[in-house]
């Protein structure tokens, strides 16, 4: 519900939708009958922000929930943040329209470490104070989760509780704490207190943190009520966890728009590099049974032509086979169509790919990730080049003729020859093609190559390793795009200078707190999009808080140091993760968790359980 | 060959787009029309194409921004129905500021449309608006600036739009000025009304932004309601 003077500078925005709520399903209640308020905040525009599963999860969680209302917030633009700021709007949630102060609990979720800039904005333009220690009543208190969070550190200045791990029972539990304080009159700290006695709740100014000479973090003290580390939360079991029975279907395009039926949680593949494959464990599978209902659900209160299936990936989930004609059944008579992202076709029954021919095809993607064996299996991606060629001829003989690669530059132990290993992979897929006696007529093919720089990320095998610098990865993207001549060959790859500020974003500690709030003052936002995305200004805002950004990302860090995210409990131990480490090194491989299981510890997080070992 | 499934029956839905709703841009509402006739079990014909979509004619793209009380927009059934009750159910699917008003069988075509009736309310006219708009409409030329295409370069041509104009009146309404006017509308010709506000507000203090529009009736040639 939009306020009067917010609709006169809705005329002289772009997209004007995105500011107005009022979409079907979207949830308003009576502010008078709940007892609390929260804001879930995206940091970003509404088209990223509408396309977030966990937030619709959440959404629907708290508004199930009587005494509660959720609404929704997200990034304004910038020509609506300028009238904003020029009319004195303050941000406001879709629902409501009310603004953020007016609110118990403003909640963030932190997918990528460069939204954390949007953060303090979306703060400032709601009128609360960006730094924690400015804010001294009871509400709002501003909490994040999100999988940023297994490194909250360089955030803690401006968030006052992080939720690690899944949101779905702590959200609950911290909602009912907060009714209950603000029914007793307590103050800020006596909530926090509280607080910080619930498992997975991470309240930071309980933590002192001590540095050496050198920078590096020397100890680490807890105080009040904090326990010395916070242990992430899982739901135990997802066929009883909640799921929406329907999703707020937005009135502009966005970015992911349709059903989606989450299969799993983890990965059992632990590629080195995947933060996601470590911090998302241990695995807990759906039953094929509630993924369909909720599949049908959601695509009745919608009426979305698409469903798309959603985990890290989707031809690990054990019933797939029985999922697919499961859903087909309904949905194809229906004109609706299913999408499997996250697929390894070559492992699929001849049934299955008889099935997956019925519904129209999206492009084919692989993700070798690398150009060699040998650095392939240094970073654990068990895939040959024989597999994805094999799976190419598969996909030529089913009439595709497009293929996209993904592959990343900057791995530890990469040399140029790994570089060059990426072309000549495409040109073998390109000879694949023309030697295919079944190719489909008249037609040409062709191999997009998107190399992304990888940045090393906490609770990962490579969370110690030196990130390439800027100028090496630009030495390698020459490389690279000197290594190919053939036109069925498109090479992009990403902007160096984000890769940066990622990985030091993603591996700093509480000092970075100063130069983000220095960097976002400069008006660095929206730090993900190239157009506003400008580098000169957080290396200004480094060299005023006296920090590099090579002390962050370009250093080898040792096994024993302490690291700043060690605060947290993803169950994963240590010890794994330098055993697989070393293993990285010596170009070894590990099995993936369902032909062995590696010890890495987070099934202690589910009472021993695993479905990767059922 | 697949089958080729036949429709039942030919109807046009008429609709109001207000309040938040003029917010919804013309291919947006597409998709909000189609998903709401998904949810409310429509029967409604698929096109037949590698890419099947449901199939919706509308008589004309309403612009951002604009309030309309008359849109239309035409499909087929794959049954015989009562339209009375699919309104109603198609209704309830659709966002709050979507209001159904008919599903009927009809007569005319989309092409059929020569002009449109809007109400244009200025919410904050300067003083001398009135004057202005009053001389403005009563001249014998009234010439516009308006974006056409040459090729492929976008140009901006001067045009006369006073042909176009079928009648006026303005109104005072509690400090506003609110006028009533039936311009060119349809396949051939379209006059927007933000070209005729572009030239009354010109030479005033007047913030062309702070207006709001509202298309109220379709007409055919002979001024026929269109429906």
């Amino acid at each position: 519900m939009v306020k009067k003077d917010v609709e006169k500078l809705l005329k002289k925005v772009q997209k004007p939708a995105r500011y107005t709520g009022g979409e079907l399903n979207s949830v308003v209640k009576d502010k008078n009958n709940v007892k609390l308020r929260y804001a879930f905040c995206f940091p970003d525009n509404y088209e990223i922000g509408m396309s977030h599963l966990g937030m619709k999860i959440l959404y629907s969680l708290v508004n199930a929930r009587e005494d509660a209302w959720c609404e929704r917030v997200f990034a304004p633009w910038e020509d609506m943040e300028a009238l904003m700021r020029e009319n004195d709007v303050k941000l406001y949630a879709l629902e409501s329209g009310d603004a953020l102060s007016e609110f118990d609990l403003v909640g963030f979720t932190l997918q990528y470490e460069l939204s954390y800039t949007n953060v303090l904005n979306m703060l400032d333009l709601s009128g609360i104070p960006v730094l924690k220690k400015d804010r001294t009543n009871l509400a709002p208190i501003v909490i994040a989760g999100g999988p940023c969070v297994c490194n909250p550190e360089p955030m803690v200045d401006f968030i006052d509780i992080f939720l690690p791990g899944e949101g779905e029972d702590v959200t609950n539990e911290l909602i009912d704490l907060l009714i209950e304080h603000k029914e007793k009159g307590s103050t800020r700290l006596e909530f926090l207190r509280e607080a910080a006695k619930i498992e997975g709740v991470y309240v930071p100014e309980f933590y002192n943190v001590y540095y050496n000479e050198d920078g590096t973090i020397k100890s680490v003290e807890n105080i009040e009520t904090a326990p010395q580390r916070v242990k992430k939360r899982i739901v135990s079991d997802l066929d009883k966890a909640h799921y929406p029975k329907d999703f707020v279907v937005p009135l502009i395009d966005v970015v992911q728009d349709r059903t989606v039926g989450e299969v799993f949680r983890g990965c059992i593949r632990g590629c080195r590099f995947c933060q996601a494959g470590f911090i998302y464990r241990p695995i807990r599978e759906k039953s094929p049974e509630t993924i369909n209902e909720q599949c049908r659900s959601i695509s009745d209160a919608t009426g979305y032509d698409e469903i798309s299936l959603c985990s890290l990936s989707t031809s690990d989930y054990t019933n797939i086979e029985k999922l697919i004609p499961m859903l087909f059944d309904w949905a194809l008579k229906e004109n609706i169509n299913v999408s499997l992202p996250s697929l390894r076709v070559d492992n699929f029954s001849d049934e299955l790919m008889e099935e997956l021919k019925k519904v129209r095809r999206s492009g084919l993607t692989f993700a070798p990730e690398a150009g060699t064996q040998r650095l392939r299996d240094a970073i654990n991606k068990n895939v040959t080049e024989e597999e994805v060629l094999r799976t190419a001829l598969k996909a030529f003989d089913g009439g595709w003729t497009s293929v996209k690669l993904y592959f990343m530059m900057g791995l530890p132990t990469e040399t140029l020859d790994d570089i060059k290993g990426i072309c000549d992979l495409a040109q073998k897929v390109v000879d694949t093609f023309y030697r295919n006696p079944n190719k489909p007529k008249g037609k040409g093919v062709q191999v997009s190559v998107s190399c992304a720089s990888f940045v090393p990320k906490p609770f990962t095998p490579f969370q110690w390793e030196p990130q390439d610098t800027a100028d090496m990865l630009i030495e390698k993207q020459k490389v690279l795009l000197s290594s190919t001549t053939s036109k069925k060959i498109v090479i992009s790859y990403h902007q160096s200078d984000t890769s940066v500020l990622e990985g030091v974003l993603a591996r700093g500690d509480r000092r970075l707190g100063e130069v983000i709030y220095k960097a976002w003052q400069k008006g660095c936002k929206f730090d993900s999009w190239d157009e506003f995305f400008d580098f000169s200004k957080w290396t200004e805002a480094f060299n005023e808080c006296n920090l590099t950004t090579e002390f962050y990302a370009n250093r080898r860090r040792e096994y024993d140091e302490i690291l700043p995210w060690d605060i947290m409990d993803y169950g994963i131990r240590k010890e794994f993760l330098v055993d697989e480490n070393k293993k990285a090194h010596e170009s070894v491989t590990t099995p993936h968790c369902r032909i062995k299981c590696s010890a890495c510890g987070a099934n202690k997080l589910n009472g021993g359980k695993c479905d990767a070992r059922n | 060959m697949p089958e080729i499934k036949k429709w039942a029956m030919e109807v046009r839905m008429s609709f109001e787009k207000t309040g938040m709703a003029k917010f919804i841009s013309h291919l947006d509402t597409v998709r909000c029309i189609t998903r709401a006739m998904k949810r409310a079990n429509v029967p409604v014909w698929f096109t037949e194409g590698f890419n099947p979509h449901a199939f919706l004619t509308f008589a004309m793209p309403l612009s951002l921004g604009f309030e309309s009380l008359c849109e239309t927009v035409d499909f087929r059934l794959l049954e015989e129905v009562d339209l009375n009750e699919l309104a109603e159910r198609l209704d309830k699917a659709l966002p709050v500021d979507i209001t159904v008003k008919e599903i009927y069988v009809y007569e005319t075509l989309p092409n059929d449309i020569r002009w449109a009736e809007y109400k244009i309310v200025f919410n904050n006219p300067d003083e001398l608006l009135l004057e202005r708009a009053n001389s403005v409409l009563s001249s014998d030329e009234i010439i516009v600036l308006k974006k056409s295409k040459k090729g492929r370069n976008k140009v901006e041509k001067e045009v006369n739009i006073k042909e176009h104009i079928k009648s006026f009146e303005l109104t005072e309404d509690n400090g506003k000025l609110v006028l009533n006017t039936v311009l060119s509308s349809g396949p051939s010709i379209n006059i927007n009304p933000m070209l005729l506000i572009g030239a009354l507000v010109k030479d005033t203090e007047t913030d062309e932004q702070d207006v709001d529009i509202i298309k109220v009736q379709s007409f055919t040639e002979n001024m026929e309601i269109f429906k």
